[in-house]
């Protein structure tokens, strides 16, 4: 708002020599921002208990678990080879049915394919809800219901895929080029048919971009939610951390990271053929 | 239209859809790999029978009624998820930013670049939880520690998505810098930063709400806060409790989400405005 006042009254007082033009000035505006980010991270700070000297009080001891951890123990790793597949079939298997789940409903949450404000509004409330949840949430509750395995992380894994997907394809459908709906609908296609015919191909790249990426994230995730039971590498790490096996644990990182950086790797390449 | 009446024209041919057998072929080997996936998986699928009566059991403890009285452990829980989001945040802000310009190309040398992104690389790859475990030892079982588990995790992903917008700016004001003598830092101050910067404050923001979910998953390991308040009522079979911290997380992330939105929408429009798709 500012700005733009500013730049006006520039204009004004100077209409023959049109100088350099003012700077438009935020001071206050910033100032104001910086006093609120600071006051904030102050009361988060005492909130986490920010306390620097135990990190040096705690390091003797600490050396000893990293100088185990620079260690891994390669004879583990028959042990980690099925958990790792595990792992590997929930993330196949809950992006496939989290992103078949997705495409219709990213259809239905956007502005742009879905002409019925009432029914707009629902899916993006509920979408909303369904991203607010945190996996660990979902698992945690899932290992309940359908008990511990594999069978709750994926249905874990699928509530957080339908988040991501559904919100990152209909923000991509919001900004598509109208045209060849308007077209489509004024040749009287119904909307479902216009939607098929004329935004799924201007979408599918983009929506397969993002199906790579949610891969990805599944890796990851899938690592984590079997902390509480439901599968795949984290029943590993529990296990191990719990005793300690540090030469353990970090022969288990050690092939999160190779996976992780063999699938990104591959992902992005395809991704960069795809868009 | 009567010289198109007297001499009729075929009409030209459809055009051919073009076929790539590079596609054919992926989707093939997608679809190989997904059936197998299903094949080989050990899950009895029989249980998915009794899922929805199960599950309607399950939302009936937690939700109706949810145990209002656990109101106040459950939203301090939430605040403490909240708060070690939002120093994590901050610490991986003040890491990856001088970080992600020695990454970017033309910033900084070639031999600087590499490696910082292959840290990027690595510490993407691993999830915080076990960076939490893995910085456990040196900092206690303490909020802090989650925090300094998601300071980390947002250095490899802000370090990313920074040098990508560095180097995606327009070449333009860089040589203008660049013409008039500017050394490296005047480069970056005026030549960079000016346009990278909405990017760059819109990527804190949504490195502020993954952090905000990733912290639940730091109690799990003893970090405090969602995940602690979870696995405690989950082990006691507390459903009621589950299902009050099940509706403070939402509605403080829905609201975390949307005062983000407001903000990004601030930043790169100019206008206070909550964001299209939360409405």
């Amino acid at each position: 708002m500012s700005a733009g006042t500013a730049g006006k009254t520039g204009i004004q007082v100077s209409p023959a020599h049109p100088g350099r033009p003012v700077k438009p000035r935020h001071g206050a505006q910033v100032g104001a921002a910086v006093v609120v980010l600071a006051a904030i991270t102050v009361w988060a700070g005492i909130g986490v208990q920010i306390n620097i000297a135990a990190i040096w009080e705690n390091w003797s001891n600490a050396s000893g678990n990293i100088i185990q951890l620079l260690q891994p123990d390669y004879g583990f790793f028959p042990k980690v080879i099925p958990a790792l597949v595990e792992t590997l079939q929930m993330a196949v298997i809950a992006t496939a049915v989290g992103s078949a789940l997705s495409l219709p409903l990213a259809f239905l949450a956007s502005r742009a394919t879905n002409p019925r404000p009432g029914l707009l509004r629902a899916t993006r409330l509920v979408m909303n809800i369904v991203r607010a949840v945190p996996d660990i949430l979902y698992a945690a509750i899932l290992v309940a219901v359908v008990g511990v395995g594999a069978l709750s992380g994926v249905m874990a894994l699928i509530l957080f895929n339908v988040g991501i997907i559904v919100k990152l394809v209909s923000e991509a459908l919001d900004g598509e080029d109208p045209g060849a709906l308007e077209a489509a609908l004024a040749a009287g296609a119904s909307w479902p048919k216009a939607n098929r015919a004329a935004m799924l191909p201007q979408i599918l790249p983009s929506f397969a971009s993002q199906v790579l990426y949610t891969f990805e994230l599944n890796i990851r995730a899938s690592t984590v939610i079997g902390l509480v039971g439901a599968g795949g590498l984290g029943i590993l790490i529990d296990n191990v951390r719990s005793f300690f096996r540090y030469h353990e644990l970090s022969m288990i990182i050690l092939s999160i990271l190779a996976l992780v950086l063999v699938l990104e790797s591959v992902s992005s390449a395809l991704r960069r053929k795809l868009v | 239209m009567t010289e198109l009446k007297t001499q009729p024209r075929l009409a030209p041919a459809r055009p051919k859809k073009p076929t790539s057998m590079l596609r054919n072929a992926l989707w093939l080997f997608v679809s190989l790999v997904i059936v197998a996936a299903f094949w080989s998986v050990k899950i009895k699928w029989s249980a998915l029978g009794d899922f929805p009566t199960q599950l309607l059991k399950y939302i009936g403890l937690m939700l109706v009624p949810p145990d209002w009285s656990k109101f106040g452990e459950a939203f301090s829980a939430t605040i403490l998820s909240v708060q070690m989001a939002w120093i994590g945040t901050v610490l991986g802000i003040v890491v990856s930013l001088p970080l992600s310009f020695l990454a970017s190309r033309g910033l900084a040398p070639r031999v600087v670049n590499a490696p910082l992104r292959l840290i990027f690389a690595v510490i993407r790859a691993v999830p915080e939880v076990v960076i939490a475990i893995l910085i456990l030892s040196v900092t206690g079982l303490t909020p802090f520690t989650g925090a300094l588990a998601l300071a980390v995790g947002s250095v490899g992903t802000l370090g990313k998505w920074g040098y990508e917008a560095f180097e995606g700016v327009d070449a333009g004001p860089k040589e203008a810098v660049r013409s008039t003598g500017g050394s490296t830092l005047a480069l970056i101050r005026w030549g960079v930063w000016p346009s990278a910067a909405p990017d760059v404050f819109s990527f804190w923001l949504y490195r502020f709400e993954i952090n905000v979910r990733a912290s639940a998953i730091l109690g799990l390991i003893g970090a405090g806060g969602i995940g602690k308040m979870l696995q405690d009522n989950v082990q006691f079979r507390n459903w009621d409790a589950v299902g009050m911290l099940l509706i403070v997380v939402i509605a403080v992330t829905m609201g975390i989400d949307q005062l983000s939105g407001a903000v990004r929408n601030r930043l790169i429009h100019g206008y206070w405005r909550i964001p299209k798709a939360a409405r």
